[in-house]
């Protein structure tokens, strides 16, 4: 591991010039200020998926349409959700929007530059039990910060920093054995946020955790997101989960995966579960995925 | 007193007991003293092996000693050959398919069914025992080394892509850590073999050797001596596992979670 950062640059200010990754992000406003903005017009829209399918042969028969031509812009800055049966997709399309998988037609931009692989400004973050067992929470969030122009202590550093982020400073020297789901999946968070991305994908994160560690980790990731400012699309199949975080629900039916619902959540922060408001988006939803 | 001292007591009484019993019952002629050499007779032996030696000379220091040896010379050179080539084979599905019925088929080979051909080609001297051990250790540590690069979980692999780790790198820094725990197990099993395969090894051209020892002694009716034997094998097997567990926990840490927080 240590050759990969022999190359570590000591000069601060040109330092943090390379840690603010891709050049070609607009200016960004006053973080906290500023309301995220909701729909889809081009021109501030930070993903762009553009008729993107994916097909796998079919052993034996016709081959499976997993993704029908998906169309979605993505504003900047936005919290949306992708909401769906279990194989409607949702997680094929993360993982395309992540460079891990590429589409068989179609192109995602993100930033207006086409994806081709990871490491485009992507942060992903996996179902439990994707930290890497060998390395501490610190190592792993290390892992996450390996910008060639990183320091070792650099590194140290900036993993601490994004420990404190995610309220786990303490835990900085356990393994993830050591570590409860809720605490796991918090590393998980500061490891995909360690190098300063632009889109936060996440996949069912709090899918294998208790129902009150997740509705705490809920406010975690809002809180987090509240701080640093992500575009962030979040796979799940809770409809309520979606609800309280998004901005944006975008519902996927099965066989081929297809959109059959985008809904604007105009509702203020923090969300009560049985907001009125709340519940007849609910039902809406409901209603689609039902049908 | 506590339960655990109160077990213990109880074991040791019980085989003090049986051993007790033993020696009475060969004492009263229901049991051959060749065949079932008494407690007593057991310790004259090992006074023997310490002293003079058996045969005259050669203690069980020495026995122990030059098995040890042997072992370490085939388990070292054939770990230090499973490692590299397991990881290149693993690394590459095809490779892998291509080779997996020869690594089933010459792990399945009786390693001693091997001892006359290596006679042949290697003469009945140390060469033959060092490689024989050498055989059995190797196969059983390629084999666990390929299985541990294969059965690497994929979401360890998909994020350490989603950090645009390919190639190299990523097989250097995910792949590799993920698989020691099993290569280490793979080392472990492998060691097990080597103590299995010794005894055969040393049945030829030797009377050194705890094999040697163990043989020799039956052809001279010393059962109690074939029995020191097998019990100075035991305890070695029993005390280098337990070494390798204890190095295991020290180098792999992680990997034990000893003071895990479960929620």
């Amino acid at each position: 591991m240590e050759d990969a950062f022999r190359g570590g640059i000591r000069n601060a200010a040109l330092r943090h010039v390379c840690v603010r990754t891709p050049s070609v992000m607009p200016a960004r406003v006053d973080h906290d200020a500023v309301a995220p903005a909701f729909g889809g017009a081009p021109s501030d829209a930070i993903i762009e998926i553009d008729g993107v399918t994916k097909r796998f042969p079919g052993r034996p028969g016709p081959a499976v349409t997993v993704l029908d031509p998906i169309v979605l812009r993505i504003a900047d800055n936005a919290f949306v959700s992708i909401v769906g049966r279990s194989g409607c997709g949702k997680t094929t399309l993360l993982n395309i929007l992540a460079g891990l998988e590429t589409p068989s037609d179609g192109e995602v931009r993100i930033a207006g530059i086409p994806v081709r692989g990871p490491g485009q400004g992507q942060g992903v973050v996996f179902q439990q039990h994707a930290l890497f067992p060998w390395l501490t929470a610190a190592g792993n969030v290390a892992f996450g910060c390996r910008d060639p122009a990183l320091s070792k202590a650099d590194r140290a550093e900036r993993a601490a920093e994004l420990l404190r982020l995610v309220g786990l400073e303490d835990a900085a020297a356990k393994y993830p054995r050591e570590m409860s789901g809720g605490m796991q999946q918090r590393v998980a968070i500061a490891r995909a946020l360690a190098l300063d991305p632009r889109i936060l994908l996440m996949d069912e994160p709090f899918g294998a955790l208790d129902e009150l560690t997740r509705i705490e980790m809920q406010h975690e990731l809002l809180r987090i997101w509240s701080a640093r400012r992500k575009t962030v699309v979040f796979v799940t199949h809770s409809i309520s989960e979606a609800l309280i975080l998004s901005d944006r629900i975008i519902v996927l039916a099965a066989n081929p995966g297809r959109v059959i619902l985008d809904l604007d959540v105009d509702l203020p922060r923090p969300r009560g579960r049985a907001d009125p408001a709340l519940l007849a988006h609910y039902e809406r939803i409901w209603a689609e995925i039902s049908a | 007193m506590t339960r655990p001292a109160t077990q213990r007591i109880v074991a040791v009484l019980v085989i003090g007991l049986l051993l007790f019993v033993w020696e009475l019952a060969v004492a009263w002629g229901w049991l051959r003293v060749y065949q079932f050499p008494p407690p007593s007779r057991i310790a004259d032996g090992l006074r023997e092996m310490v002293t003079t030696g058996f045969p005259t000379g050669i203690t069980i220091w020495s026995h122990t000693l030059t098995t040890l040896w042997r072992i370490l010379q085939g388990y070292a050179a054939a770990v230090a050959l499973a490692i590299p080539v397991g990881l290149v084979i693993g690394a590459f599905p095809t490779l892998d398919r291509l080779t997996a019925s020869v690594v089933v088929f010459c792990r399945s080979v009786a390693t001693l069914s091997l001892l006359p051909l290596a006679i042949v080609w290697f003469g009945a001297g140390e060469l033959t025992k060092v490689v024989l051990i050498g055989y059995g250790c190797f196969w059983v540590m390629l084999s666990n080394v390929i299985a541990a690069v294969k059965q690497v979980d994929p979401a360890l692999v998909r994020a350490g892509r989603s950090f645009g780790l390919s190639g190299p790198r990523l097989y250097r820094e995910v792949v590799l850590p993920a698989a020691t725990p099993r290569m280490f197990a793979g080392a472990r099993m492998a060691l097990g073999v080597g103590f299995m395969v010794i005894v055969g090894a040393e049945m030829i051209g030797t009377i050194e050797g705890l094999g040697a020892l163990i043989m020799e002694a039956r052809s001279f009716y010393r059962s109690e001596i074939t029995i020191l034997g097998m019990a100075v094998i035991g305890l070695l097997g029993f005390a280098i596992s337990g070494g390798l567990g204890w190095l295991q926990g020290r180098l792999l840490p992680w990997e034990s979670g000893l003071d895990a927080v479960r929620r």
